[in-house]
Formats: C-alpha cells, structure tokens, sequence
C-alpha cells in the first residue's frame, strides 16, 4: 500500500489548490477514471477472439491468459476505486466462475454513462437510483429470455461448456474438456435436489508433459507428486486393492519427552537390533493379517513416517506403499476410497479398509510417474481430473480454463437456465431497456437509456476483438432485436449474425444475471464516493 | 484514455507485439548461424567461468539466461523440441521467429492478429498433411542404410561431422541392439539403456562401443581379483561400514574390558552381514553407500569384486539387466537376518579396466536385457561435452526412425516444397487468410536460405533453382519428373541434387514436430496485446514511522 499511498498523495496534491465544490466532482471523475482505465484492460480479452495478456509478476515469473479475474489479480492495481472493480471480478469469479471479463467490461461501460449523466447534471443519487430501476428491468428480461435446463441433458450441458473454452488457448481442446467439465459435476450430484456442487469434491491435478489431449477424468484417485515407494523394490500394480489409510508411523518408536536408552553390555546391541526388527515385523503383521496390499500413509512432522525396514518388509510382503500423503488430502481421499483413516494400529481393522479394483503405477512421459487408483466402489461422490500439457504455461491456462468450463456447470445446477451467448442477451436487454426509457419520467429515464446504451459495448467489443467492423455489426445486430430476433448475437468464428439458440452458443443465465448484478452494485457504490480520506 | 496506475509498467497493442518480436528476433539472430551442415559454434562462459562449445540450439539458448519474457517461450521451445524430438532445436527457433517476422509485417498492414493466427493454423494443418502424404517414406522404401544416413545427417552440423561414418555406426548399432518389441508390438528404443561415458585422453576416433554395462569405478580394494567369470552380483543398498547404534541410544559403560567388547561387536554386526552375502554365493558385490576398509578385508579374503559408492541410478539399471534384487535390508520374517541366493543377478563376466586415466568395472553378458555402453575419447572436456550431446541427437534421432520408420530428404528439401505447396493452396482460398498463408510459405524458406548462407553459397539463386525444380514436382504427372521433389541442397558444392539419393535423411515426425511448435509458440507471443511488468518487490518495505 505504500505506492498506493503516494499515488494518493500525489492526486491530492494536485486537486488541493482547486475550489472545494470543486473537489467533490474530481475525486467522482478521477474515481470514474481510474476505474475505467481497469476494465480497458481486460476490454481486449474479451470473446472467443480475445487477446492474451502477458504479465511478469514482482518475481519475474511470467503468465499469459486472457482469464479477466486472472489478470486483474495479478495486476497489483494501486487505486483504490480501481481495486473495487478487480473485486468484482473476483466475486463473479466465485459466483459464477465465468464471465469475469465482461464484468468489468460492463461495469466501465456503465461508468462511461455515468459521466455523460453527471454532465447533464443529474445528482449521483438519482443516477444510482435510476440504475437499480434499469438493473431490475435487465434481470426480469434476462430471465424471460432464458431457457430452461435438464441436467439430464448431458449434449445442452456439454455446449455451455463449450461456450466458456472458446475464448481460451486451449479451445481447441473444448471438444475434450468441456464432456471432462460436464461429467465430473454430474458424477458428483444429485440431479433432483442438489442447488449447489462443491467444486473441492472435484480433484484437478496437473502433470507436465504430453499434450492437453491426454488429460483425463479419472474415477477415483490420481497422485501427480506422491509416488509408489520402490526404495525395497515392491509392486507397482495391484488389482483388487484392499487400501489402508493410515496416520501412525510404521518406523520405531519414540517417547514423548526426550529419552534415552542405555546400553551396558554388548549383548544389549544384539537385542535392541533384534526388537527393532521384531517391533516393526509385528506392526507390518498386523497390516498384512487384516488382508490390506496397499497403504497410504500420512506424512508426519515427528519422524519418518515409514522408515527403511518397514518398508524392507512390506515389499516382501506385496505390499504397496504411498508415502507422504499430505493431511488435506486425507479428507478427499477416504470419501473416495470409502476408507476410515486410522490413526493407531489397534484399532487397524478389516473393516477400515477401502476398496478398488486397481491401483497402478503409470509411466507418465519420461522419468515422472503418476499414481492411479481406480474402479472405487463409491461411485458418485468424488471424481479426479488429470490435466497435461507441453509446458506451464499451457497446463496453467488449461487448469484456469477447466474451473471455468466446471463453474458454468455448477452455475447451470445453482440455476437451471440457460441464455444465448455472443451477445444476444445484452443486445435484447439494451434494446428493451431503451424501449423502456419511453415509458418513464424523470432522470430514471434518463439513466435507464443510458444504461441500455452502455451495454452495447460488450456486442461492439467482441465484434472489434474478432476484427470485424464494429458500427456495421452492432447496428445490425440492434435491429435485428428491434426486428424481434431476440436470440440474434454475432457468430465470431463465421463473422455473420446468427440465432445463437440455434448455433449452440449459450450460456447459464446466473452467469448474465450476476455480471449485470455485480457491475451495477460497484458503479452505484462508486458514485456515492465524495471524498477520500487518508488515514495513517 | 488514462493509465490504469499499477506498480509497474504496462505496454500495449503494437508497441508490445513489436517488442516481443523483436526480442524473439534477436534470439533467433544468435542460433542463426549455427543452422546446418556448415554451421559454426558458439562459446559460452557462463558466471562461474565455465565454457560451452556447442552449436547446439537448446543448449545455447539454455545457457543464454533470457530475461525478456516473450524470448524466454522461444528458449522454452527449443527446450520441449528438445524433450520430445532431440533435434532440430535450432531450426525451430528460426522458424517461430521469422513466423513473427512476417506475421508482425501484416498486422502493420492491418490485418487483425486473428485472421492471422487462422491462417498460420490453416497452413500448418496443411503442410503436415503434404509431409505425411507426399514427402515421408517408409524406411523400408530407402532400404537398409537409411539408419545411418539418418544418423550421419543429424551428426553433420556438429564437431564430429568429419567421423560422421565411424559414429553414425556406433549410435545405430547401440540402438539396434537394444531395441525391443513389447507385448502390444510397438518398438521401443529406450534411449537411456545407452550409457554414455566421457574419458579424456587420445583420439575421438578411439571411441568405442562396448556390449554390456560400464560403470564408473574400479575395485574397493587392490587384493582383489580384476576378473571374475560367471559372476554372481549382489546389489546392496545399505552401509557395510563399522555398525553404529541409532540415535538415542547410549552407551555407558563402567568396565574396560567391556568397552572393548562392545567395539568387536560393532565389528561384528558388519562381519555377520558381508558372510551371509558371500555365504549366498555372490562374487560381485556392489554397494550404493559406504564399506569400510576393515570389511573390505573380508571381501578381499573370499577373493570377490567389491565396489563402494555405485550411483543408485547405475545400481537401479544394473539389477534390472542382471535379474538382481537391490538389498535394502537383510531382516527376515523370522526376525533374524539372511541374505536368499534368488537376489542374486548373473552376468558371464565382470572386469574391471583401465581406460585413459580411470579404471572401469565391465559387466559383460548379463542375464535379462542388453544395454550398451558407449566410452567416447577426445581431447578435452569442451569436446567430450559437444560430442556426448551429438550423440544423445542422434541417439534421439534414430530412435524415432525406428519407432515411425518415416523419413523425409533433408537440407531444405521438405520446407521448399511445402513453400511452393502452400502458395498455390492460398490462391485457392477466397478469405483473410490467404495472406497469412502466402507469409507462412514464405517463411519457410528462411530455413533453406540460412543453410545456404551459413556455407558461404548463393542463396537467393540456389533456392530459385530449388522452386523451380519442386515446382516442377508437383506440377509433373510422369514419375521421373515427381522424384524432383526430393531436391535439396548440396553445400559442399553449392548444388541442387536429389538428397534422398545422396542419403540426406532426417525422420518425418521431427519436421512435423518442429513445423507444430514453432507455429503454436508464434500464436502464443501472437495473441499477446498487453504486457504488465509489475516492479520487483524491495528487499524491506520501508518503515513508516
């Protein structure tokens, strides 16, 4: 916050030799400004033509996406104001995981309007108030709009995935990602009564190496970082695993408080030898007696959580062993596997075990190996996904691609209904809210025709962004909705105008809704700033 | 419109496209003439004073520590064609930037990006498919030399370009030798079962390629025997050193005399141990960690191969070709300790010999796999390095001819051709693209013209010659006239002559690789419009008082 400060101070100074009615109208305008200057950022990522931005962080690391919530975040914005709208990104990220870039984009757009109404002189409050009248309006025609979803669906549910990978570098893998997408969340729910799906039930793992095209759902487990311990030899494939999930250690005991042991005599060397080996023998025993060939175990702070001999003896006995399992990792697991963690050998029974048809070890591309567990009995809880790509920052850009692509998913389950894309839905809510500007009085007219206007900005931007000619586009495109073709949006791959219904380019309503949403509620929140004030 | 303020700098829509592609530019300026036969190297000195001479694109580009970021995914791309081809690293670079070149020459001419990257991608769809249509042939088609002309081609650009015969034998049949064919019939050259070792010392020519496994050390101990024949290999993985209690135990003692038995018990525990492993019938035991000298002496005793300080990799790769068990532990189910004859691995002989100035262990005829071992000579260590990675190309080279078993002519043959291919494909296309087209053809002959000028030849005229000639090809319906489309060029004599003919091979699926990187990495730095440099964090934030 210290550049943050000086930014700040610097403004001040600037405006301090200024009359003080003055002073109110430039900190809303250089509010607007820096605000603004935020969403033309992001303004030429936007649509399945979009740029990438390339941005080296503070550590030289180096990051190319077009993902807005991406960029924002690690564009360290100073401005305050600025950093409301990088909020909103963020928020309509958790929200509804998509649509990140028009957020901002509508919120400078509606920004703009704001201007040319505090020109016309119209008080902020009024223009604020008018703003939530044409918000209301917007959300009740987006929802006429939209269509409603059967989750049974799996081809509708695919295309919304497919509409959300098109604007990444990786689309063209979205024949492959979107059904992965689609499959992994309805594996994971309840098709009646579910509202919600929690996207953590869903494991993405990533491995370098190979293309995006060997990604995979996997059914049941995969550890990307955790290998099969080959120290004492020991299988690397297990059919019919019985898996134990263990917390002990199977290495030789240790007390509390510091301790000693004391020898005296030689013949005590042989038998501490000797209980050692004894110790973990019986350990390894009782293991093998409840008939499990295969155990995770956890890693542990206090000492090696296996030590060499035990992990001597359960290679002799066919058992695997994956070591290091981090503890946050134990909670996905056992709700896999249908294993119990056990934290003492005692109570390390039959019935603790869980089960799978295969546990292997595969060659991953070169020397990297991954671990694979699959054919669980618990079929619909959890579900893993292994993503690969030929270098980081492919494999990044497709991890931040397929939350994407899985959170339209889940937005679809939050609400199930769906609009076109490609900017139909703006287009018909700046055509009926114009239309509606006629029907009121007072500045809420005004403001609501401003408001209708401003959103033609997302139709003009992805027509600029696809490289077609903007005014042409964006006039026909309004009067085709005039005309009634309420589905009509720009087709960006084939450069014409298109029923967007009929091309499969949709979107889940809760996305458009909560973009208009968000946006609004930061603009009102931005005009109503007077002042800034610093405080140390 | 105003600067978002960020902690930073940011630049925008042309000004950092230009930039980018003049830093991938500048990067590609330095590998340049390094490209071909007649290529010549470049030394490094890297921030300890160590020198590299290579010509070897990946590894210039390596050692270079690129700071500018759109020049680091050219470094990145030459690193994945290294990882996945094992050649080309060089061409690949040149061809991704004069890619950007010419696609940054349209943008100025106001053409969108996106039409742009559509047509790359269109003409890069295109020209893989000509490759594996028209120009690849099956190994069987140029018959049994193929192999090593392949290797030859790939050994010519480097320092033992002049012993291109003598290597190109060694690496074929090293890789001959350990091919194998697993259960679902594919063919799998495991480059890593070619040991390569480096001694310096006499004429590169005095390499040699040796059937079995060498490791890099000799006996533990002079009172061994060098030779041992129907050896019988324990791999051990634990210390033989003197025995010594684990953490936390103590001991006291109030008697002398105990005190001197508690130290021969020590002894004792190791004694017991290297027993039962000779007792078991091993005469070659290999230990990845320590053996102390007094055990050393019971080796020497039993008249056994004892080596200390193995690398695990070579213990790892030695077990699984001689059917042996690496010993972690000798405990038992019982709770006493034995060493099991089954771990053994057998090998016909194990020796050790001297080679330059280090003493080698040989093991020779071993139980399960062939591996191959390949001792390189040379002067000094710069050479030795060079070569070694000249070896490990065409190691890499070979393996995917064996592998695809399609091969393409080299020296700028495939990329004419599908430079006159591409341009008449663009004039058949009515949309944006065809300019993006015409420029990727274009590009490609940045590789031929850069063969041609790094051998001091006429390039504008030798690669007008070359068009006409593949023009010819692909026009022609007679079979006499289509073998013209294996011209390429001859930069010893500044000619165009057929190169499958004159055994200039390289495998189809490096082309095809390289032609796809170098695309995908140019629309990456492509769709870039922005770039945001966020300043590097203070060391201490300055207190605020």
């Amino acid at each position: 916050m210290e550049g943050g400060a000086k930014a700040l101070a610097f403004q001040q100074r600037d405006i301090g030799g200024k009359m003080d009615s003055e002073k109110t109208k430039d900190i809303r305008s250089t509010n607007i400004i820096a605000a603004r200057a935020v969403s033309d950022v992001v303004r030429t990522s936007l649509g399945p033509r979009g740029m990438d931005k390339m941005i080296q962080d503070s550590k030289g690391h180096v990051l190319i996406t077009n993902d807005g919530a991406t960029i924002l975040k690690q564009m360290e914005v100073i401005h305050p104001t600025a950093r409301m709208l990088v909020e909103i990104s963020k928020a309509q990220d958790i929200e509804a995981g998509d649509g990140t870039t028009s957020v901002v984009v509508i919120a400078g757009a509606l920004l703009r309007a704001c201007q040319d109404l505090i020109e016309k002189g119209i008080h902020p409050s009024s223009i604020s108030e008018g703003f939530a009248v044409a918000l209301n309006k917007a959300v009740e025609i987006i929802e006429s709009m939209g269509q409603p979803v059967d989750l049974n669906n799996r081809q509708q549910l695919i295309e919304n995935a497919i509409t959300s990978l098109s604007s990444k570098v990786v689309s063209q893998h979205s024949d492959l990602l979107a059904p992965m997408a689609v499959d992994a969340v309805l594996r994971i729910i309840d098709k009646e009564n579910d509202t919600n799906v929690d996207l953590r039930d869903i494991n993405v793992s990533k491995k370098l190496g190979g293309t995006v095209d060997d990604s995979e759902l996997i059914d049941g487990l995969v550890f990307v970082d955790k290998k099969v311990s080959h120290f004492a030899g020991g299988p690397s494939k297990i059919t019919n695993a019985k898996i134990g999930l263990i917390q002990f250690c199977l290495s030789a005991p240790k007390t509390d408080m510091e301790n000693n042991v004391v020898v005296h005599d030689y013949t005590a060397m042989d038998r501490i030898l000797k209980e050692e080996r004894k110790y973990i023998l019986d350990l390894v025993k009782k293991v093998c007696q409840t008939g499990c060939n295969v155990i995770l175990i956890q890693k542990s702070i206090l000492r090696d959580a296996v030590n060499e001999l035990a992990l001597h003896f359960l290679a002799k006995k066919n058992v695997m062993v994956i070591k290091d399992i981090d503890r946050d990792q134990i909670d996905f697991i056992s709700k896999t596997l249908l294993a119990t963690p056990v934290a003492h050998i005692d109570h390390f029974t039959a019935d603790k075990l869980g089960t799978a048809g295969l546990v292997e070890e595969v060659n991953a591309g070169g020397e990297r190996k991954i671990v694979k567990i699959t054919g669980c009995p618990n079929q619909g809880k959890t579900v893993s996904i292994l993503l690969r790509g030929s270098n980081q920052l492919v494999l990044d850009e497709a991890e931040r691609s397929l939350h994407d692509a899985l959170c339209v998913v889940r937005a679809l389950v939050k609400k199930r209904s769906l609009v076109p894309g490609g900017a139909a839905v703006e287009m018909e809510v700046a055509q009926k809210l114009q239309a509606h500007s006629r029907e009121i009085y007072g500045s809420d007219s005004y403001c609501v025709r401003l408001y209708g206007e401003a959103l033609e900005l997302i139709p003009y931007t992805l027509a600029e962004n696809a490289g077609m000619d903007p005014i042409n586009f964006v006039t026909e495109l309004r009067n085709r909705h005039i005309a009634g073709e309420r589905y009509a949006g720009l087709n960006v791959k084939k450069n014409t105008i298109l029923n967007m219904l009929e091309e499969n380019v949709v979107q889940p309503s809760l996305v458009s809704i909560s973009a208009l949403t968000l946006a609004t509620e930061c603009v009102r929140m931005i005009l109503k700033i007077d002042d800034i004030v610093l405080s140390r | 419109m105003s600067q978002v303020s960020i902690l930073g700098n940011r630049e925008q829509g042309q000004d950092v496209r230009s930039a980018n592609i003049m830093a991938v530019q500048s990067l590609s300026n330095i590998v340049k003439s390094s490209l071909g036969p007649q290529g010549l190297d470049k030394m490094l000195v890297d921030d300890i004073g160590d020198v590299t001479i290579t010509n070897d694109g990946a590894t210039i580009l390596k050692q270079l520590e690129v700071q500018h970021p759109a020049a680091k995914v050219l470094v990145e791309l030459s690193q994945i064609q290294d990882r996945e081809v094992g050649d080309g690293t060089t061409s690949v670079v040149i061809l991704a930037a004069e890619l950007l070149k010419r696609a940054n020459e349209l943008v100025k001419n106001k053409i969108h990006p996106t039409s742009i990257m559509s047509g790359y991608r269109l003409a890069l769809r295109e020209s893989v498919k000509f490759i594996q249509q028209q120009l690849s042939l099956s190994t069987e088609q140029i018959g049994t030399e193929a192999l090593i002309n392949a290797a030859k081609t790939s050994m010519s650009s480097k320092l033992l370009g002049a012993e291109s015969d003598f290597y190109a034998d060694i690496v074929v049949n090293a890789m001959q030798r350990v091919k194998q064919v697993n259960s679902l019939g594919e063919v799998k050259c495991p480059i890593k079962a070619v040991h390569i070792l480096k001694t310096h010392g006499k004429s590169s020519k005095e390499s040699t390629l040796v059937d079995g496994y060498a490791i890099e050390a000799g006996r533990s101990a002079q009172g061994m025997p060098t030779v041992v024949e129907d050896a019988k290999i324990a791999c051990i993985d634990f210390n033989l050193n003197k025995f010594r209690l684990q953490m936390g135990v103590q001991v006291l003692v109030q008697d002398p005399e105990n005190l001197e038995k508690i130290r021969q018990r020590e002894m004792d525990v190791t004694r017991e141990r290297v027993n039962k492993i000779i007792d078991a019938g091993a005469n070659v035991i290999l230990c990845s960690k320590g053996i102390d000298d007094f055990a050393l002496k019971y080796f020497v005793e039993r008249s056994c191969i004892a080596i200390r300080r193995v690398k695990k990799a070579d213990l790892r790769r030695i077990a699984n070709c001689t059917g042996a068990k690496i010993v972690v532990s000798l405990a038992d189910f019982e709770g006493d300790e034995k060493f099991e004859p089954s771990f053994l691995g057998l090998a016909t002989k194990v020796y050790e010999k001297r080679v330059g100035d280090w003493d080698y262990t040989f093991i020779e005829g071993m139980k399960e796999t062939r591996a191959q071992t390949i001792i390189l000579r040379g002067a000094n260590d710069y050479f030795l390095d060079e070569i070694e990675r000249s070896i490990h190309d065409s190691l890499c080279v070979i393996k995917r001819v064996l592998e695809s078993n399609l091969l393409v002519a080299g020296g700028g043959a495939v990329e004419v051709a599908l430079s006159i291919y591409l341009d008449d494909f663009a004039r058949t296309l009515g949309s944006r693209e065809q300019l993006a087209i015409a420029e990727f053809s274009e590009a490609l002959l940045v590789i031929p013209k850069t063969l041609a000028l790094n051998a001091a030849k006429d390039a504008t005229d030798l690669i007008a010659k070359m068009r006409v000639f593949h023009n010819a090809a692909q026009k022609a319906d007679d079979e006499q006239k289509k073998e013209l489309k294996h011209s390429g060029l001859d930069l010893i004599n500044g000619k165009i002559r057929n190169n499958l003919k004159a055994g200039v091979l390289e495998p189809a699926m490096s082309k095809i690789k390289s032609l796809k990187f170098a695309t995908e990495a140019a629309i990456t730095i492509l769709r870039i419009d922005d770039m945001i440099r966020l300043a590097p964090k203070e060391e201490e934030a300055p207190r605020r008082v």
